[in-house]
């Protein structure tokens, strides 16, 4: 079962990786969360860890459908560009997304060997963070971007919960706390624009 | 022996039946007036009954052609994996060959598309070549892949190892595994992303540009082809990425099978109500997200093992 | 203490949301509360535990929040006459207070943080509010900076929790939950079963600090922002910001030097002279003043770090310390210098009267001077005893030769920044046309409070107290 979420969260990944459209990419991105929510879910479960259930349902709450929810209003009231051109073309990534991947399976080879458990769940989150950052490297526009910090954030989760079992509840909590003020600066930043016209 | 004789003979009657199976469900989406369900075995009677017109411009190509593109797709209906327990199946048939047979069909078909000299037909042609150059690769990685899973590279013996014993540490790479082909099996059939086989319409056509100039036994051949390839398609994709039921006796094994057949058809049928059609230039990114699944799939089995 | 630490910010953080006629004043005088519980944290017995195990002062943490505190309070006291220099409206002022606020709880969390997750939260907040007080300059090289800073904080406060999560899991299996305090991880550090995992970890998280810093591959965005926001801004971000990534990088090699010295000081080495090699020569084409500080400060983030790594604590916190102090002020004055019309470096210096204008003109030539490294500065002192550390270590492993001649291309790379100075001064001092300026007088007291500052890091007592922190 985890195996298969944690490959759902990397597949979603990948599409929203070939994706051309904000709202497309935002749903993605929406299920991203649903599935890291539903793998902390299952793994709080199974190792029988309540903190990871609360966290898991935060993210399930939070991350799946608050920020999506609240992006694509700031999307619709700012009236970004929902037409995203990544900068590499699609058959370059083709060929870069795999070369990517091999890479970071091969590169977290040596750290995957030294935690004893979920070894392959652990590569999987590392490259799911490089493929994050190429998410947001990919990007001109600011939308995408802020979804690819996102996505980081995503993929973070993923490695704290797979590589350690699971990170302290406080700090889980703080970092739930940073994502949601990163969302009120995201707003800021855009709102400000309208202040100006105002004036 | 009998079983296995009897299945072929049932894939191949059930083929347009599927076929016109998610027409009617379209049409009923869409609050039209469904066909009936056998509307596939009325428009071949007719075809048949039909006289045959062959361009004079054409090469003798145009008449060995229709049977070539054909026959490559029931020789693969020999090979496919098991459809219930106990039958004969030939067990050491693997990725390359299936796929090779595939291209071998289409390669027939670009040929006859070519050889009517129409405009339309090279038009057609060049696109499908397009398309099936990207959907090759994606999968042979693909049931290569999902064979590896199998512990076997023949897919019918991997369909039965992946049977008995299910491949829950490699869910990650089998779910890879089925998402790439799902994209094929909707992109080299002439699914509503990739091509819409209903319209005639010159922007966007590719199967039906290629057959334009046939009409008759010709044509019925063709279009045969068409729902055959689709009935490969999804009974690989049924009996590879839904692996149960083998188990079952004979008669239900069978009634699973198709079960799964047409379940697979109505996901076809809701993701071609729901999605609009591609640009033809668009297709590739669609096809690259089949490669790049493809390929991670691959790779997860082997450099992970998940 | 936890309370009388976090209360200031949060009477600001409650105070803003009321935009009062008064708010320009009520709110930077609450701001000078800050520097009360900071020492009284700094002449508390040590380690003090503020809360539970989760935050600790020891003597590295509440040096860095005194000097913190100080520069916080001096910039706030020149911030309320920012708006007789630039064009400001009240909102964006009450605004800036507002995630001044943020900044400051998230400032403090980090500082004194002994467990690395509240370290990265407390950054991380401190981080994204910084985004926000860009962005009070509403010109649209500020936002597009505001949104350049997003990207590149985000990347690196991501990858220093990629490294934390991964030291996190290197220690997990011999320390459990207590794996994510720095001083468990401290004492425990000799038994890690995996030191290339914790390495590794190390190495990312120090790759996002340094990005952070600016560092080599790095090197222009703190300047592009800085350029693009109001200089106090550029001084909080001189000042402090850095303060709390430098103290994770003490804390963070501190640990990773028991584990591998040698490796913790050869990353450290080489990337801190490569980014001194590029800076300098960076600097050397500078044309405007924040852009010349910011490298600057950029130049002396490396060497702090290559001091720390090489074992001159002493000599690290006390160019920490110096930095701290003459970077916002120089921030600050050159700020104000600029601040009418088009900056102009030539004649800068020129055009003031009065007692005020004539001890701003004064303290503004004098920290010029001391940024370079002119003897009484603490930078001088600094400096030489982070060069003898250096030596040192050389001696201990018989790289003589190597460090020896590395610390002579170091030498030449600061002359190269030491010959663009004295051009700047000069030129601010003799060049140009003379124009009347004004200055008003808390812009002088800030940095009278600097300078006060730098002069008690001079004295016998302060290196005495920075000789003790190990």
């Amino acid at each position: 079962m985890t195996s298969l979420l944690i490959g759902l969260f990397l597949a979603t990944l990948i599409v929203a990786l070939f994706t051309m459209r904000l709202y497309r990419l935002i749903l993605w991105y929406s299920l991203n969360s649903l599935t890291l929510a539903l793998l902390a879910i299952t793994i709080g479960i199974n190792i029988d860890d309540n903190a990871m259930i609360i966290s898991g349902f935060l993210t399930l709450v939070l991350k799946a459908f608050l920020i999506p929810y609240i992006l694509k209003r700031v999307s619709i009231r700012f009236d970004l560009s929902r037409q995203i051109e990544p900068n590499i073309p699609v058959h370059y990534s083709v060929i870069l997304v795999p070369a990517l991947l091999v890479f970071t399976f091969y590169l977290s080879e040596p750290i995957t060997n030294m935690i004893s458990s979920n070894t392959n769940d652990v590569a999987i989150s590392i490259s799911a963070l490089f493929l994050s950052l190429l998410l947001m490297m990919e990007h001109r526009n600011i939308a995408p971007k802020i979804i690819g910090f996102l996505t980081i954030e995503n993929s973070l989760f993923l490695l704290g919960t797979t590589a350690t079992n699971v990170m302290p509840m406080l700090i889980e909590l703080g970092i739930f706390f940073d994502l949601l003020m990163a969302i009120v600066i995201v707003n800021l930043l855009f709102g400000h624009d309208d202040e100006e016209v105002a004036e | 022996m009998i079983v296995y004789g009897l299945t072929i003979i049932l894939l191949i009657f059930l083929s347009p039946l599927v076929t016109s199976f998610i027409k009617m469900i379209k049409m009923y989406l869409l609050y039209k007036k469904p066909i009936p369900i056998f509307q596939g075995y009325r428009d071949f009677s007719k075809l048949l009954s039909k006289e045959m017109i062959i361009s004079k411009e054409t090469s003798s190509i145009t008449r060995i052609a229709p049977y070539l593109v054909l026959s490559p797709l029931l020789l693969i209906l020999f090979f496919l994996p098991p459809i219930a327990g106990g039958e004969y199946y030939v067990s050491f048939i693997d990725a390359f060959t299936i796929t090779g047979l595939i291209s071998l069909s289409t390669f027939f078909l670009m040929i006859l598309g070519l050889d009517s000299a129409s405009s339309f037909g090279g038009l057609g042609s060049s696109r499908e070549a397009f398309i099936s150059a990207l959907v090759e690769p994606a999968m042979i990685l693909a049931l290569f892949s999902v064979s590896m899973m199998g512990n076997n590279l023949g897919l019918g013996q991997a369909s039965v190892n992946l049977n008995n014993d299910f491949p829950y540490a490699h869910m990650a790479s089998y779910l890879f595994a089925a998402i790439s082909f799902f994209i094929l099996l909707i992109a080299e059939n002439g699914r509503i992303p990739v091509d819409n086989p209903e319209t005639h319409l010159e922007l966007t056509m590719v199967h039906e540009a290629m057959i334009l100039d046939l009409s008759g036994f010709y044509l019925m051949l063709i279009e045969s082809a068409g729902s055959i390839k689709f009935m490969i398609f999804a009974s690989i994709f049924a009996s590879l990425f839904m692996p149960f039921g083998l188990h079952l006796p004979i008669f239900l094994g069978i009634i699973v099978f198709v079960l799964k057949i047409f379940f697979i058809a109505i996901l076809v049928s809701l993701l071609e109500v729901n999605t609009a059609k591609l640009r033809l230039f668009k297709v590739p990114n669609l096809l690259g997200i089949a490669i790049v699944f493809a390929f991670l799939s691959l790779i997860t089995f082997y450099v992970l093992g998940a | 203490m936890i309370y009388l630490l976090l209360l200031p910010a949060f009477i600001m953080l409650v105070l803003s949301f009321w935009n009062l006629e008064k708010s320009k004043f009520v709110l930077p005088a609450t701001s000078l509360l800050i520097l009360y519980p900071s020492i009284k944290l700094f002449f508390l017995p040590k380690p003090y535990k503020i809360w539970g195990e989760y935050l600790v002062a020891d003597d590295l943490s509440a040096y860095i929040m005194l000097v913190s505190s100080i520069v916080a309070i001096s910039v706030t006291l020149a911030v309320s006459t920012l708006g007789l220099h630039v064009k400001i409206s009240n909102n964006a002022y009450v605004k800036f207070y507002r995630f001044f606020a943020l900044f400051w709880i998230g400032l403090t969390l980090s500082i004194v943080a002994n467990n690395m997750g509240i370290y990265w939260i407390g950054l991380e907040t401190a981080t994204l509010s910084t985004v926000y007080m860009i962005k009070t300059n509403s010109t649209v090289m500020a936002r597009k900076e505001a949104w350049n800073y997003m990207i590149v904080g985000a990347i690196a406060i991501s990858l220093i929790l990629f490294g934390i999560i991964l030291i996190y899991a290197s220690a997990k299996p011999i320390l459990g939950e207590r794996a994510i305090d720095f001083s468990a991880l401290l004492l425990n550090a000799k038994q890690i079963k995996s030191p290339f995992l914790f390495e590794i970890g190390f190495a990312i998280t120090t790759l996002g600090m340094f990005i952070k810093m600016g560092f080599f591959p790095m090197n222009l965005w703190l300047a592009n922002i800085e350029r693009a926001s109001f200089y106090p801004v550029a001084a909080l971000f001189s000042g402090i910001l850095e303060s709390a990534v430098m103290i994770g990088f003490f804390k963070f090699s501190r640990i990773a030097s028991v584990v591998n010295s040698a490796h913790v000081f050869i990353f450290v080495f080489i990337y801190t002279i490569l980014t001194i090699f590029i800076v300098s020569f960076l600097i050397y084409r500078a044309k405007d003043f924040m852009r010349l500080f910011s490298l600057s400060g950029v130049e002396h983030m490396a060497l702090i770090a290559l001091f720390w790594a090489s074992g001159g604590v002493f000599a690290a916190l006390l160019h920490f310390g110096a930095h701290a102090f003459l970077k916002p002020a120089l921030f600050l004055s050159t700020g104000i210098l600029e601040s009418r019309g088009k900056y102009r470096i030539a004649g800068a210096l020129r055009g003031y009267s009065g007692i005020k204008g004539k001890a701003f003109y004064f303290l503004t030539g004098i920290f010029l001077l001391a940024i370079v490294s002119a003897p009484p500065s603490p930078m001088f002192f600094s400096e030489l005893y982070g060069f003898a550390s250096m030596v040192e270590l050389a001696k201990t492993n018989k790289h003589l030769l190597l460090m020896i001649s590395a610390i002579i291309l170091l030498l030449i790379l600061l002359s190269i920044i030491f010959y663009k100075f004295i051009e700047i001064y000069q030129s601010m001092k003799y060049e140009g046309i003379e124009k009347k300026k004004v200055v008003y007088g808390n812009e002088v007291l800030a940095l009278i409070i600097f300078a006060v500052s730098l002069i008690a890091l001079l004295t016998p007592w302060s290196f005495e107290f920075l000789r003790g922190i190990s």
